[in-house]
């Protein structure tokens, strides 16, 4: 075992269900849809019209000078957002007690938005009319003179961990990965070693994603992964039922700082929880699907389990990836029986993709989230829109109602695109 | 965690670089001098700033493999994406590695990857049938209605960063941990620390650590010509790229893709692998003034953690991205650790800035160094400048030695990883 604990002294959340950790997780509780038309721009035409975004969101109220930041993306500016939140919940803001060189970030985040006006504008004037063929001179004329530098510069994927630690001056270790769905997740796992190693005595982890652009919904349209439930999309996600048909893209920023726990308990920071067990593993397999019986999910379930050092019976709850897709549904729930044996009829398993939709980069540290709200409170959030239970999908998701439930260890999986699989395990801190 | 910690070596590498196809070719063309800088080919590209960079020479995936089905899947990935597929199985093969013969869950991949730009012809007809008149704008109500159809259904699997691991790791059967760093010209040293963690808190064994990056097609090409600091010496193009001169202008764009195998020691013994070098310590941080003081902290940490003093340091593996501010921040920090004479080196003279792929061609380099006794020179350093207080090792082939190797990388916002290489002594 390692002497090192880690634990989690700070939350904050930037979502579709709400601007703070607490309403993130009582609109959950209460079985909110985020999802609704689609307004961060026009889809009216699109296959799916739909997602769960972040409303009223407005970087002036979290950061000082948020002209800095124009011309950065939407994910920089949700995770700047949420990274203050977090900062501030754990006492880390403007603290100069603390030597900002051991305070590092690691993020699990996405990209910006292509300028989709000027980038299909400067293809389509240099496309043949009758074909496909783009002549990359006239690209060239046409977009050196329409695209912004800057847009362009802030879409790169290393600005957003580099925004957050410049503006909240963390000097310690700085990373961002990108394994799609997988990604924060994966972010929150290999924070936590810098801490155990001594890298680091505190890290800003999680993720920050919003593909609901024009782009990001013809790529998901085009691989048929989003549900097009377009009448009614707060009924869409309706993951381990029968009837799913695809998930609901979302958008927004989650954040957890995590810290030494003699670091911590030194200069009273409260305690919400400890990260225990952290697995991570590739399907190996194809790129499109996981893994019909769910070989990489089962393997790094009980991955964060051995490095937990906790049976299986030990978990009061799991926080699925519950797309809502045919497949991850079915095979996460394969995996389930396979870690947990007969005592997993007995566990409760919900998706939180259900109310929030699916937020991509930012699904696993948000759903990490709900895990420590779920071990505070004792109330797990339900999975919504199950109507129609699916045979192969026969475990106990906490249909349509948040139910009371001591919860003192919680489990959460992210897989993604490509067979990456992450499952991270959180205590009670009991001292 | 293990009582004592375990060590990492390396036990083989692939590389495609616009030098040679293979890492043999690449490293005995750096000693050669040899530039792989031209005016680029793949496009005209005369409305550019930057008209020259590093294109890899007569590139084609399937000359690397004969697999039926790995050929098939080559037209699901971007070029950024074969590239980094074929480096893996360059350095897993070069390292005698065989799939079904070593433990699948004790076996990964990190690899540093950047914005994957999509090609402009997949995206041409949906972008024509949706403009309106033939001037434009491009109608989004169209494109969500009939442009949408013209493009390929599995278009954005393939431009995912994740991709080159993913592809990895299902064609070399790697089930452990899978991983994509995205920092920019950090992206690879820091896809090398990752690994190296991973190896010592025991989860893996062996360990694909890559970088892949090709910025030659339009899109790629159009937006750094906007945002990065680029050469203008499109009629020297081999003189282009001058890191650390008081002439330098700017970096060049090369395309290049390296993999390195990451091996915990006592598993590359057992099964008799050739061992090349020992990856002997990591540091990383966030420099935030940009002033090249932490990036010196960082060095020393890595030093220390390596048990190694700075004067058993026998080059320093540079950035050398040539333009005037990362070469004056580098060389400050450089001059800080190690004083005026260590001899410092960078590559990127030959075969350009390559992004995420830089770290992994990079620490290639310098093991490859480390493992045949020799260091080539840098090009392009004529005059050092005044504001790069360092040595740098440009007179042809030098004999290494003594044991260490510090290589450095680091974006323009401040992300800074540093490895520490030792020479296998046995």
């Amino acid at each position: 075992m390692h002497s090192r604990r880690v634990v989690i002294t700070g939350m904050g959340a930037i979502t579709p269900l709400g601007h703070t950790v607490h309403e993130l997780y009582h609109n959950q509780l209460e079985g909110k849809s985020g999802a609704g038309p689609i307004f961060r721009f026009d889809a009216r035409t699109f296959p799916t019209k739909f997602g769960s975004q972040v409303k009223d969101f407005d970087l002036a109220k979290h950061v000082r000078d948020p002209q800095r930041y124009k011309e950065a993306g939407l994910n920089t500016k949700f995770a700047l957002a949420a990274a203050k939140q977090a900062l501030g919940d754990a006492g880390l803001l403007d603290n100069n007690k603390v030597d900002r060189t051991t305070m590092g970030v690691y993020l699990g985040s996405g990209e910006g938005s292509h300028d989709f006006p000027n980038l299909t504008l400067s293809i389509a004037l240099a496309c043949q009319a009758d074909g496909y063929k783009v002549d990359p001179n006239g690209f060239f004329i046409h977009s050196q003179r329409t695209f912004g530098a800057t847009h362009e510069y802030e879409m790169e994927m290393h600005t957003t961990s580099a925004h957050v630690a410049n503006e909240y001056d963390m000097q310690g270790p700085n990373y961002t990965c990108q394994t799609a769905c997988a990604a924060s997740g994966q972010a929150l796992g290999e924070a936590r070693e810098f801490i155990r190693r001594g890298e680091a005595e505190i890290m800003l982890t999680g993720g920050s994603h919003s593909m609901l652009h024009p782009f990001g919904v013809s790529g998901f349209n085009l691989l048929t992964t989003l549900s097009t439930q377009n009448d009614a999309p707060e009924k869409a996600s309706k993951p381990f039922d029968l009837n799913r048909a695809g998930f609901v893209l979302g958008e927004g920023a989650g954040m957890v700082v995590l810290e030494e726990l003699e670091h911590a308990k030194r200069r009273g920071a409260h305690i919400h929880a400890e990260l225990v067990g952290y697995g991570t593993t590739a399907d190996a397999y194809r790129v499109t699907d996981s893994h019909p019986d769910g070989r990489g999910a089962i393997a790094c379930m009980k991955g964060a389990l051995n490095d937990a050092g906790l049976k299986p019976t030990d978990i009061d709850y799991v926080n699925a990836h519950g797309t809502s897709t045919q497949v991850n549904d079915r095979a996460e729930t394969v995996a389930c029986k396979n870690v947990f044996g007969e005592y997993a009829y007995k566990l409760p398993v919900s998706s939180s993709k259900s109310m929030l939709g699916h937020l991509i980069c930012a699904a696993g540290v948000v759903e990490m989230i709900t895990c420590v709200m779920t071990i505070h409170n004792g109330v797990m959030v339900p999975t919504i829109n199950y109507e129609t239970p699916d045979p192969d999908c026969d475990l106990d998701y906490v249909p349509n109602h948040a139910r009371e439930k001591k919860v003192n260890r919680a489990q959460s999986n992210s897989f993604g695109f490509g067979g990456q699989n992450v499952s991270l395990i959180v205590s009670r801190y009991t001292g | 965690m293990a009582a004592v910690a375990r060590r990492a070596v390396f036990t083989g590498h692939g590389a495609l670089t616009p030098v040679g196809l293979d890492s043999n070719t690449f490293f005995t063309a750096l000693c050669e001098r040899k530039s792989g800088i031209r005016r680029l080919t793949y496009a005209d590209t005369s409305a550019l700033h930057c008209q020259v960079g590093g294109e890899l020479p007569e590139f084609k995936p399937n000359n690397f493999t004969t697999n039926k089905e790995h050929r098939k899947s080559f037209n699901k990935m971007a070029r950024t994406v074969q590239m980094g597929f074929v480096v893996s199985h360059l350095a897993f093969n070069d390292a005698g590695l065989v799939v079904g013969k070593i433990d699948p869950d004790r076996a990964g991949v990190v690899f540093g990857s950047g914005m994957v730009a999509s090609e402009l012809d997949d995206l041409g007809r949906a972008s024509r049938v949706s403009m309106i008149g033939e001037q434009g704008p491009v109608s989004q109500g169209i494109w969500g209605e009939t442009g949408l159809e013209e493009i390929p259904p599995l278009w954005m699997l393939k431009y995912l960063p994740n991709m080159p691991a993913c592809h990895a790791s299902i064609t070399l059967d790697l089930r452990g941990p899978s991983n994509t760093m995205t920092q920019s010209d950090a992206a690879s040293i820091m896809a090398l620390g990752e690994a190296y963690r991973i190896l010592q808190r025991d989860v893996a064994d062996v360990i694909v650590v890559g970088g892949t990056e090709s910025k030659m097609n339009p899109l790629s090409m159009t937006r750094h010509n906007l945002f990065q600091s680029l050469s203008g010496r499109n009629d020297e193009p081999e003189k282009a790229h001058r890191p650390f001169d008081r002439d330098r202008d700017g970096s060049v764009l090369g395309e290049v893709a390296a993999a390195i195998i990451l091996e915990d020691l006592e598993h590359a013994k057992r099964r008799g692998a050739k061992i090349l070098a020992e990856l002997a310590s990591f540091a990383c941080g966030f420099d935030r003034a940009r002033d090249g003081v932490l990036m010196a902290k960082l060095m020393r940490t890595a030093l220390q953690r390596a048990g190694a003093n700075a004067d058993e340091v026998d080059h320093v593996n540079a950035q050398g991205l040539a333009t005037e501010t990362a070469d004056r921040w580098e060389a400050k920090a450089i001059h800080d650790v190690f004083g005026p004479k260590v001899p410092v080196w960078s590559m990127k003279a030959n075969i350009g800035t390559s992004g995420a792929a830089a770290g992994a061609i990079e620490v290639l380099g310098s093991v490859m160094a480390l493992s045949r006794g020799e260091l080539p020179p840098t090009l392009n350093c004529d005059n050092i400048a005044n504001d790069c207080p360092i040595h740098v090792h440009t007179d042809g082939v030098r004999l290494v030695t003594k044991p260490y190797v510090v290589k450095l990388n680091f974006t323009d916002r401040g992300q800074v990883g540093v490895a520490v290489l030792k020479r296998w002594e046995g």
